[in-house]
This record gives C-alpha cells, sequence and structure tokens, in this order.
C-alpha cells in the first residue's frame, strides 16, 4: 500500500512539473495576429509592403503577425480613448504615453493589462534587461508595471517659436531671437517691412495654444513646473528647488497680467488675423511659403523644418526660441513620452510582448520598420548617417510605422539630411541647464475632484484663448474675471487635494 | 337611407377585441413591410437601453458597464454645480425652438410655393438645388461662413470695404451669432424639410383641389382652406417629434461654427458644446452619458406634454 502512495504522490509530483517544464520553452504553435492600436493617418506609402516583409520574419521567429489599427488624426483624442473603452479583445498593442495621450487615466480606468515580472522577463527579455529599475518604477501604477517606456531615444519637444534667422538680422536682432521682447521686436519688423506676410498666421481654432503659449511665457518669466496627466494645465511646482510645492501663478501675481497685456498689444499690432480663434489654416505650410514669419511647436519638429525651410525659403536659416530660455528653466523629456501597452482584453498578451520586443531590439524589423528597405529606399554612410534617394517622397515613397512607444538609439540611424551642426549646438544649449522631470512618480488620481475639475476645465478653454490671443478690451480686467472664475469652479479645493497627493508621495 | 339603417340595426352582439395573434395574423402584409424599421429601432434604439445605466456608475473598461461600481446621481451632480446650467439650457431651448418654428414655417410657405409652380422642370431642379446643403458637413460649412465674413480677407468683409463701408468684426461680436447660426441651419434643413411637406401636398386627393377650383376659388383661397388644414396632421406630428430633442443641440452645426472662439459662447454655449468643453480632457463616459440621459428624459416628459396637449385641443392629431 505505501507503495502505491509513493508511487502516486511521485506521479502527482511529475505531473505538476509537466506545465512548468513546457513554459520554459514558449509555445507559439498557434499563429496569432496582434494588432497594434497606433496614432496617426493609415499611410498611402509603401507601409504596407513593407508590413508584409516584417510578418515573414515574425511568423518565422514567433508565428506572429502585426495588423494596424490606426487612430486617424481627425478627432484622435476621442477616437483614441474611445478604442480603449470599447476593446473586447480586438486590440493587442496600444500605443500611449503619459503626457499626450491620457496613458494613467487610461490605466486607471482598467484598460491596460498589468505587466508582471516574469512576463516581462519571459517575454520581452531584451526590453526588460534593457529598462533600468529606476525607469520601470516611472512605469508603476499601484505597484504594477503598464508601461513599457521610450527610454533610450534622444528627443526634445519642449514648445518654443521658430523663426526666420535671415530676417531676424535684417530686424537688427544680430543673434537671433532669444527673449519674448526679441519676438516682439521680429513680429514688428516683419508687419512694417514684408509685405503680405502675417508675422505669426496662428490657426487659434485648436485648444493646444493655449497650455503652450501660457505655460510657454510661464517657464520663462518664473521658475515653474510643469506637472503633467492633468486635465486642466494649470498645475505647476514652484521652482526646481521647491518642486512639490504647488504655484499659484494663475490665482495671483503680476505675470499672468502681463502676458495677457503683451498678447493684447501683439493683437492689436496685427501680428495674427483679427479672427484668429476661428482660423484653422496650415501655419507650417504657410511659413514655408513665405506667408508667415514664424511657427509655434517643438524642438523636434524644428529639427525637420529646419532643413525643409532652405530647401523651400534658401538662406531663411530658420531658428528656434525655446519656452523659457530666458529663465534657463527647461525639462528633460519624461521617459514615458511614449511608452507602449498591453491592452487588458488582449487575448494573446504573452506573444503581444514577443512581437513587441522584437519590434524595440531586432535590428532587421527596427530598420524595416523606422527606415524600408536598405539600398533601396535608404543608404547608410560609413558616419551611420543615412540618406534617402534622390527624388524621395516620404508621403508615397516612405514607411511610417508611426512607432513613437519605444525607439531606441543603439539601432537608429541619424538623417544625413538634418543640420546636424546647428542641432547639436542647441542639444548642448540643453544639456547645460536641463533637469530631470521631477514628477515621474506622481501620478494624479481624479476621483475625488473630478466634478470640479470639468468645470475648471471649462472655465480655462473660456478665458485662455482670448488671453491667449489678446481678444479683450481689458487684459487686466480679463484675468481677473478669469482668477474670479477659478475661484468659483472650486480651484482652492482642487489644489488642496493636489497638494495632499504630492505630499503622500514626495514629503521625506 | 336613414330610415333603413335604423330599422334593420343587428341585435347588440357583445364587442370582443380580437387576439393579439388574430390581428398579426390580419395584417401579415403590413407587418412585414414594418420589419426592417421594427429591427432598426429594436437594435439601434431599445438594446442599447440598459447601457443608459453607465450614467449611474464610475466606468471602468475592464469591467464593463455592469460590473463597475455604481455611484447613484454622482455623475449628474457636474451639470448643476457649474452655475452654467441657466444660460445653457436658455441658449439650446431658444435655438431649438427657432430651428423648429422658422424651420416648419419656411419649408412649407417654400413646400406651398413649389405646388403652385407649374413648370416640372423648375420644380424638380429647384427641389434637388434647394436639398444640396443638406448633404453638406458642417466643417464644410464653418469653412464658408469664416471665408465669407472673417475681418482680415472674407468675401463679404472686402466687398463692404470695396463699396467704402466697416465691416463690423463678426467673430468677436457674440450678438451677430444668433442669427448667423440660425440662418446657416435654415440654408441647411429647407431644403430637406420642403420635400417633406411637399410629398405630403401631393399626396392629397386632387378631387378636391379640383372641385375648388371650378367653384371659383383662387390660388391664395386653395392654399388658405384646403391645402394647409389638409398639412395640418402633418405639421403636428413634425412639431411633436421635434420638441423631443428640444433640450438637445446639434453639435457638429455649432462647434464648427464657433469652435473654441469663448468671445461667442455667451450667444452659443449649447449643453454639447459646453459638455464636450468640459470632458474633452478627462474622458469620462459616464458624465457625458448622464447628460444625455438628463436630456432624454427632460425630452420624454416634453413630448408626453405635448402630446397630451395636443390630444386636449383635437384627439385626431395626437401621436398616441
Amino acid at each position: 500500500m505505501k507503495k502505491i502512495i509513493a508511487m502516486l504522490l511521485a506521479m502527482a509530483m511529475l505531473m505538476c512539473m509537466l506545465p512548468a517544464m513546457a513554459d520554459s520553452a514558449i509555445d507559439t504553435s498557434e499563429h496569432v495576429k496582434i494588432v497594434y492600436l497606433v496614432t496617426g493617418d493609415k499611410p498611402t506609402n509603401r507601409t504596407d509592403e513593407i508590413l508584409g516583409k516584417i510578418n515573414e520574419i515574425l511568423t518565422e521567429k514567433i508565428n506572429a503577425e502585426l495588423e494596424f489599427r490606426w487612430i486617424e488624426w481627425t478627432d484622435w483624442q476621442t477616437q483614441y480613448n474611445l478604442a480603449l473603452a470599447t476593446q473586447s479583445g480586438d486590440i493587442d498593442l496600444i500605443g500611449t504615453a503619459t503626457d499626450w495621450l491620457d496613458a494613467w487615466p487610461n490605466c486607471q480606468k482598467g484598460a491596460f493589462l498589468a505587466l508582471s515580472e516574469d512576463m516581462l522577463k519571459t517575454y520581452a527579455p531584451k526590453t526588460w534587461e534593457s529598462v533600468s529599475e529606476a525607469h520601470w518604477d516611472l512605469c508603476k501604477y499601484n505597484g504594477e508595471i503598464y508601461l513599457m517606456p521610450e527610454d533610450n531615444y534622444a528627443q526634445w519637444t519642449n514648445h518654443g517659436f521658430m523663426y526666420r534667422q535671415d530676417w531676424a538680422r535684417e530686424a537688427g536682432l544680430e543673434n537671433g531671437v532669444h527673449s519674448w521682447a526679441d519676438l516682439a521686436v521680429y513680429f514688428q519688423y516683419v508687419k512694417d517691412n514684408k509685405e503680405d506676410v502675417i508675422p505669426w498666421d496662428a490657426n487659434g481654432n485648436g485648444s493646444s495654444y493655449s497650455p503652450q503659449m501660457a505655460g510657454g511665457w510661464q517657464v520663462s518669466h518664473t521658475g515653474n513646473i510643469a506637472i503633467e496627466g492633468f486635465p486642466v494645465p494649470i498645475f505647476y511646482g514652484e521652482s526646481k528647488e521647491n518642486p512639490y510645492t504647488l504655484s499659484r501663478y494663475y490665482l495671483e501675481g503680476d505675470e499672468l497680467v502681463n502676458f495677457a497685456k503683451e498678447m493684447k498689444k501683439w493683437a492689436d499690432a496685427g501680428y495674427w488675423r483679427a479672427d484668429v480663434l476661428n482660423y484653422t489654416g496650415d501655419v507650417a505650410g504657410e511659413m514655408e511659403e513665405g506667408k508667415t514669419a514664424a511657427h509655434q511647436h517643438h524642438t523636434q519638429t524644428w529639427t525637420g523644418e529646419r532643413t525643409t525651410m532652405e530647401r523651400k525659403q534658401p538662406g531663411s536659416d530658420l531658428g528656434f526660441f525655446w519656452f523659457g530660455e530666458e529663465m534657463n528653466n527647461l525639462i528633460a523629456l519624461n521617459i514615458t513620452h511614449g511608452a507602449m501597452a498591453v491592452a487588458a482584453q488582449s487575448k494573446h498578451p504573452e506573444r503581444a510582448l514577443m512581437v513587441y520586443d522584437l519590434m524595440r531590439n531586432d535590428p532587421e524589423i527596427y530598420h524595416l520598420m523606422q527606415y524600408g528597405i536598405e539600398g533601396e529606399m535608404y543608404t547608410v554612410d560609413e558616419n551611420g548617417l543615412f540618406s534617402r534617394p534622390e527624388g524621395f517622397e516620404d508621403s508615397t515613397d516612405g514607411v511610417s510605422f508611426n512607432f513613437w512607444w519605444g525607439r531606441n538609439d543603439n539601432l537608429e540611424y541619424k538623417n544625413a539630411q538634418l543640420d546636424w551642426d546647428a542641432i547639436d549646438a542647441l542639444y548642448a544649449k540643453y544639456d547645460e541647464v536641463k533637469i530631470d522631470y521631477p514628477y515621474g512618480q506622481y501620478i494624479y488620481d481624479n476621483s475625488m475632484v473630478g466634478v470640479f475639475m470639468d468645470n475648471l476645465s471649462n472655465v480655462y478653454n473660456t478665458y485662455m484663448p482670448r488671453i491667449v490671443f489678446g481678444m479683450n478690451d481689458d487684459p487686466e480686467a480679463l484675468v481677473a474675471e478669469f482668477r474670479q472664475a477659478l475661484q468659483d469652479a472650486g480651484i482652492e479645493m482642487v489644489m488642496t487635494e493636489i497638494q495632499n497627493q504630492l505630499d503622500a508621495v514626495y514629503a521625506k | 337611407m336613414y330610415c333603413l339603417q335604423k330599422t334593420v340595426t343587428p341585435p347588440q352582439k357583445k364587442y370582443v377585441k380580437p387576439s393579439l395573434g388574430r390581428t398579426l395574423g390580419q395584417n401579415k402584409a403590413l407587418i412585414l413591410m414594418c420589419l426592417p424599421a421594427i429591427l432598426f429601432f429594436f437594435v439601434f434604439s431599445y438594446l442599447p437601453m440598459p447601457g443608459a445605466y453607465i450614467a449611474f456608475t464610475n466606468f471602468q473598461y475592464n469591467k464593463g458597464i455592469f460590473a463597475s461600481p455604481f455611484v447613484g446621481l454622482k455623475n449628474f451632480e457636474f451639470l448643476f454645480i457649474s452655475g452654467q446650467l441657466g444660460l445653457l439650457l436658455r441658449n439650446t431651448i431658444l435655438y431649438n425652438i427657432a430651428f423648429i418654428v422658422l424651420g416648419n414655417v419656411v419649408q412649407l410657405a417654400f413646400a406651398i410655393l413649389l405646388n403652385e409652380v407649374g413648370s416640372k422642370i423648375y420644380k424638380k431642379t429647384a427641389q434637388s438645388i434647394m436639398f444640396l446643403p443638406y448633404f453638406i458637413s458642417d466643417v464644410l460649412v464653418s469653412l464658408l461662413v469664416y471665408n465669407l465674413i472673417n475681418y482680415d480677407y472674407g468675401f463679404i468683409s472686402n466687398l463692404v470695404r470695396s463699396l467704402g463701408g466697416t465691416m463690423p468684426k463678426v467673430y468677436q461680436d457674440a450678438n451677430a451669432w444668433p442669427f448667423i447660426i440660425v440662418l446657416v441651419n435654415l440654408w441647411k434643413s429647407t431644403g430637406y424639410g420642403t420635400v417633406v411637406y411637399f410629398a405630403a401636398i401631393t399626396g392629397m386627393d386632387s378631387s378636391m383641389m379640383e372641385a375648388a377650383q371650378i367653384d371659383g376659388a383662387n390660388a391664395w383661397q386653395r392654399i388658405r382652406f384646403i391645402t394647409l388644414p389638409t398639412l395640418k396632421p402633418t405639421v403636428v406630428i413634425l412639431f411633436l417629434f421635434a420638441i423631443g430633442g428640444i433640450l438637445k443641440g446639434n453639435f457638429g452645426l455649432f462647434y464648427n461654427l464657433v469652435g473654441n472662439n469663448s468671445m461667442l459662447f455667451k450667444t452659443t454655449d449649447i449643453i454639447e458644446t459646453y459638455v464636450y468643453r468640459s470632458m474633452m480632457n478627462s474622458f469620462n463616459f459616464s458624465q457625458s452619458s448622464a447628460v444625455g440621459l438628463f436630456q432624454s428624459v427632460v425630452g420624454f416628459f416634453i413630448v408626453l406634454g405635448a402630446n397630451a396637449f395636443v390630444k386636449h385641443l383635437d384627439p385626431d392629431y395626437a401621436l398616441f
């Protein structure tokens, strides 16, 4: 009898071990399709053809293939959040971001799958190793990892104004534009001397100028640091010396009033059109045609635009005045400005991780995805710079995976067509003054004051466009009205709550 | 006749309501014809109804609507504590009244005028051209309007200036917009509504018209005493349909025409645009559904009320 029991026990133990053994070699016998949710317009270039090639490799390596689900730029915020909310196993990989794609709110609403260390080690081993522990910590919510960050890719997305240095020199700004005051001189010169050129033909119909311009003035005149992830962009830390105390910039003090007054002056001087708030033009396109003299966007855009402008407006020597320059107030990009997540309802989370690991780390797939077919669509010179063949048009000949969620500098080629002397000079300046984003550990919890936040959002979107574009008779009175409306909407209560949340994370 | 009827009245028989099965059986063909519409409303209007429960939850994507935590009326709070509800209700309702009343009057007028026109070719062409704006998207409409009236380069602005006048800055003047929006809405919807009324007129018994003509009634009298009274049920039904949506605004139209131009909000902000502006960043399904439910429930009671009122005046015209 004892023998039988012993044998049964031994067998039971063996049985227990079987699945464990099967685990060590990953089962990829079933061919699966991994759907990748990505923002961008459905490409009309050679993307599908390249995807076919990549799928051959993926099928061979892990018996999976990749499929796109595009969130087109029309109404993208709504479409994106809707796709996440209505997922039913139809998406697997989700490109996301904590600053511009609501990664944390979506995470709190249950859109993403928690990724255990075991899962990452087993199915995305290269990614797991390449991301440091400190960086993984920034991807955690309630102690679980939800995001795989794009933390090995150098880029700058701080905003500012692109302007023509040839015209700036004509305007007497020998060293270019380095302050808002310089910018006013530049605009006035253009207004007075360049016929049919609108100094800055802003398309103020969208909602993005408000935080960019108001925040731009703010970081240029104070040491305030923007905290990301709020539905209303009015929450800033006091300074780099005192980052965890909320700034009261929007509630009191003169700087916001100064901003409103200055913009009112600019509006009256005609630096933009009178109906700017309803105008929906393409500013970059107008600048390339020489119809406007400035374009407000970020550094990364400038690096490409400088080359384009040199081609379309030779000698324009496009410069970049970055917000914060006067105060040397610059925050390095948060590593979750781009990140990949796995959909909560994904039926094949393991294989999705495997696909991502290859996209991010496999040189062959990475180069296909980012540049296309070597020799035919691009060449790489001995310095590791890539060039496109003569007459190459990205919109028809290129490849667009919009893979902004795991770019990898180890595998990137620099673009030979960009002006690296100018870019490196600016980056060197940035590196001198930048500080790391101080709020990586903090995730705003909307559950306590969400109702008030929605009303603040309305107040902000009602007043800020009028302040930013000087659409008012009395800027001082308008700011006072804005501040009163913030008070009425419960700003103090919200500030107290956020301060408490910050203290809970950072108070020593 | 009268006498005959009186005498032949059959002995009183107890009225038996036919069973449902029997009614269905007797009207097979009719029901078959209704089936697509019945299916449509079942699938798109009745099936999703339980989903309105989302307005009472803190919706979690991974749990689904019915497993998400119940929060009672919390999602309705935001509309009421905003302090904007009065203004929003005023704008939404006034615009809708303007749309419904003016819209129907103009459509009716056009339909009658079209009917009086003799030339068939003219009738058809006019109808088609009037119908066209209905298909133009609000995005394009907003661009058209912008390019007509913007201060710096607008067509009308240039025209006014070339004639020596001064163009007002329309995009900075809230008072101008009720007129512009109503006008644009009329331009867009008149063709469509006209066709509905026109169809009703065409369906009229022509013998009445002929009889009136023989009796010497002029065009105006025919319209006044035959066409208009015949159209009354159609007008009442369309009115009852429209009034249910009196708290709902046409988001596409308002948002595209006004956008984020807050200088115009005083006269152009409706419930939809306000909800959009408040929640475009926080993306809260539950709260937006709560607003939608609020609009629907209020609309429902308004329809009930209006229908009861119509029934009181003339039971034949009521919807139910």
